[in-house]
């Protein structure tokens, strides 16, 4: 296999890694006013951990080996449902208290500005190898 | 190394003085110098030939990506990008060495004999 755009490869997983993260943060955003899951429950904020795959190395050709980044897993934040008195909710309980997830809103678009922006500059990373190969072709065009 | 070639100086000065009609070029003495090198590992039609073959397989990929995308797969977004990327780079890069041994050929041909 011919390896032109080496770079790629390692953004590419970052890409993945990102997109994932936001898929988890328009889900915390979505059930931020979750009462039941399907536990009975309400929901609980979740956080993507990362983890790099592998560590940088240097191959037997003397090629260096990126670490690409990789999701280790989807955990449940540990912070506690928020109590508020509303006895008319179907899933008050016995003193009309209803937990409700702890999301912040402006927390959670602030987690997503984030993501965007590590969208965008691995993009950009790409965007600038596949530069780097096409003006490498370009060298002896006339 | 020719087993002419290695034939002591010596003798091989000897050789024009048995044979004194016929002049014989240096570089023609030895018959080893005139064949052509031959070519060490694969020859360039071969390489060109797995270079298509390895532009293909890109091409393959990227569409396969793609089909998949499209057929509502889990494939996300940017491998697709991705993919169709690398096969365009190696695509561009199959398509200069072709064009340099095209100049390479039109070269030769316009030289005057």
């Amino acid at each position: 296999m011919i390896q032109l755009l080496t770079g790629i490869q390692t953004s590419s997983a970052a890409l993945d890694a990102e997109r994932t993260r936001i898929d988890v943060i328009s889900e915390n955003i979505a059930n931020a006013n979750t009462t039941h899951g399907p536990d009975g429950k309400p929901y609980q904020r979740q956080v993507v951990v990362f983890e790099s795959a592998l560590q940088q190395a240097v191959n037997s050709d003397g090629s260096i080996r990126t670490a690409p980044v990789q999701v280790a897993r989807i955990e449940k934040d540990g912070r506690p449902p928020l109590e508020t008195y509303d006895p008319g909710n179907p899933d008050a309980d016995a003193h009309g208290m209803v937990a409700s997830p702890d999301i912040n809103i402006h927390e959670e678009m602030a987690d997503m500005i984030s993501a965007s922006r590590s969208y965008d500059a691995n993009l950009a990373v790409v965007k600038n190898a596949r530069a780097m190969a096409m003006q490498t072709l370009a060298i002896g065009r006339h | 190394m020719s087993p002419i070639a290695a034939i002591p100086s010596s003798i091989s000065s000897l050789m024009p003085a048995q044979a004194p009609g016929i002049q014989v070029p240096a570089d023609l003495a030895s018959p080893g110098s005139l064949t052509a090198a031959q070519p060490t590992g694969d020859s360039f039609s071969s390489m060109l030939g797995k270079m298509v073959a390895e532009v293909d397989a890109q091409q393959n990929t990227a569409s396969q990506s793609v089909a998949a995308l499209q057929g509502g797969q889990n494939v996300p977004l940017h491998q697709a990008v991705v993919a169709m990327e690398e096969a365009n780079v190696s695509f561009q890069l199959m398509c200069e060495v072709r064009n340099r041994l095209m100049d390479a050929y039109q070269e030769i041909m316009r030289m005057q004999v």
